[in-house]
């Protein structure tokens, strides 16, 4: 044995192994600055006010009710929009494009939908749906958000399912099982666990997206009820965030900060909740 | 080379294959193969690995067509119908010829719900003639005994050896004519590859059955008649007993006392 060589290799090997703990501080510590500088502001006056409030100007107690209310509709409304949408498109790349001219379209196209800028998204329903509709709105926003939805579940969705060994098809396939419903009961459902975690993400990513509702939802200081008013402009968490930091008064930017903790609440649930699903195999 | 397989007068053919070549894109992997397959005995293929007894085993219900640039040329005669000519049915097909793998698949479903699957993809049945069909199969595949008190637990709870007896159950289920076996062993510890082998024989009564397999021992158990192959072709296919003790060629008798392969 050459001891020289191994002693090198140790070395090398607590060099590595420092240097790999140092990024990881450096990375981890960020974070935790962030999170804590979120909880200590966000937690400070943190009141229930918040819930059943509407946001008001400055200096008159303002809370948060409408714009949580906004974000929770708007989000819903992207999900159960997009969802499907980006289920059956991912299905199709997986279980029948795969290899064909089709797919690779699709999926080139996909890939750049997931990494355009999301203000490019907003700008182009804006284009699209705001000037037909004579107004911003919520159903604007909420369609800013689903074309958000879209690309992310489209990915994980086919990911997913390109994990599904091909055996199970075979298996089901032999017992002379007709592809559609082999996709239904076998390979969807073996791939259900990513699925759901990739729908969970995509909520999580559309919950703090504020440039594409910035000229389609545009935001409203007032309630908005019924389907009436999902046709008349719509608040949302970011938004109120983004013009609360903004002003100029203490009172609005903490009830900013209030905000943040509550998407950052929120987004951290859905992540926990994502990753029990990710874990859990049938 | 391209040896006729002999025919045993005295036994039906269930399938016979007649003059079948097969492509994987332009690569040949059967060459002209033809042999008989008869009713309700178990035939073995056997070979050294890429010598197309997978292959060939995976034409006779056309699932090689789940993949676009797989093609088969010839004929293969079930029941007298030629099965590769596009008219057929693809799905009524499998459910005539079912399937076993050499891995175990279980759907990731219920143990009962994987036994149900393919009676319900054919028949539509009372909720009590499900659950005999259910016991039948499992207890056809001698599985019945240690899941019975756990139907609803998930099919991939069990053991590999279990869960490659209720692939057999599922496919028994649909009551198919013919059984495919691919290398239904190869996973399986020897405990559990005797009981599949029992299962074999058992079964040999009712059904067709083909078996690819790389273990001679386990050819030469349980089948009637074996069909050795090399390099997609047929060299030799004649009774298991024939074939083991007394080979007509010589690459036959290489193989099988284990001078290559």
């Amino acid at each position: 044995m050459n001891r020289v060589l191994y002693a090198r290799r140790r070395i090398t090997n607590n060099v590595f192994l420092i240097l790999s703990l140092m990024a990881a501080a450096i990375g981890l510590g960020w974070l935790t600055l962030i999170l804590s500088t979120l909880v200590t502001n966000g937690a400070v006056g943190f009141s229930f006010r918040i819930f059943t409030e509407i946001t008001k100007s400055s200096g008159s107690n303002g809370g948060l009710a409408n714009a949580i209310g906004g974000s929770l509709i708007m989000t819903s409304i992207a999900v159960v929009v997009g969802t499907p949408i980006g289920i059956m498109d991912g299905t199709y790349l997986a279980e029948y494009g795969r290899d064909r001219l089709s797919a690779f379209l699709v999926r080139f196209v996909n890939d750049i939908l997931l990494s355009a800028p999301s203000i490019l998204i907003g700008l182009f329903v804006y284009e699209v749906l705001v000037p037909r509709m004579g107004h911003f709105s919520g159903i604007a926003g909420a369609a800013a958000l689903a074309v958000i939805v879209i690309p992310v579940v489209v990915r994980t969705t086919e990911n997913m399912l390109l994990l599904v060994p091909n055996t199970l098809r075979e298996a089901a396939a032999a017992l002379g099982s007709p592809r559609s419903h082999i996709i239904r009961s076998v390979t969807w459902r073996a791939a259900r666990a990513g699925i759901v975690t990739g729908a969970l993400l995509a909520i999580a990513r559309i919950s703090g997206e504020t440039a594409p509702l910035l000229f389609t939802a545009f935001g409203n200081n007032g309630w908005v009820s019924g389907l009436t008013g999902l046709n008349s402009p719509m608040a949302s968490l970011p938004l109120v965030i983004y013009n609360d930091a903004l002003s100029p008064s203490d009172d609005l930017h903490q009830l900013a900060w209030e905000g943040a903790l509550l998407i950052t609440l929120a987004v951290l649930t859905l992540s926990i909740v994502a990753r029990f699903f990710e874990s859990r195999r049938y | 080379m391209n040896s006729m397989a002999p025919v045993d007068q005295n036994q039906k053919v269930r399938i016979d294959i007649h003059d079948l070549s097969f492509y994987y894109g332009a690569f040949k992997a059967l060459k002209n193969v033809s042999l008989p397959l008869y009713d309700r005995k178990v035939t073995a293929f056997i070979g050294p690995s890429g010598c197309g007894k997978s292959t060939l085993l995976r034409v006779l219900n056309r699932i090689y067509e789940l993949y676009p640039k797989q093609r088969a040329e010839g004929k293969v005669l079930l029941d007298g119908v030629n099965i590769l000519e596009g008219k057929q049915d693809i799905n009524l097909l499998r459910a005539r010829v079912g399937m076993v793998f050499q891995k175990p698949t279980p759907f990731p479903m219920t143990i009962y719900d994987n036994i149900a699957y393919g009676i319900k993809l054919y028949e539509r049945t009372r909720k009590s003639i499900l659950d005999d069909r259910v016991e039948e199969a499992l207890t056809r595949a001698a599985l019945w005994n240690e899941v019975k008190g756990k139907l609803k637990e998930s099919g991939l709870s069990l053991s590999g050896g279990q869960q490659q007896r209720l692939c057999i159950a599922r496919t028994v289920a649909t009551k198919p004519e013919v059984i495919l076996l691919d290398e239904p062993c190869s996973a399986l510890d020897p405990i559990s590859t005797a009981k599949i082998e029992e299962l074999i024989d058992e079964l040999a009564n009712e059904y067709t059955i083909v078996i690819v397999t790389h273990n001679m021992q386990q050819a030469s158990r349980v089948s009637d008649h074996t069909a050795f192959m090399f390099l997609g072709e047929l060299v030799e296919f004649g009774t298991t007993e024939k074939l083991f003790t007394a080979p007509q060629n010589k690459r036959t008798e290489e193989y099988i006392t284990g001078r290559f392969g």
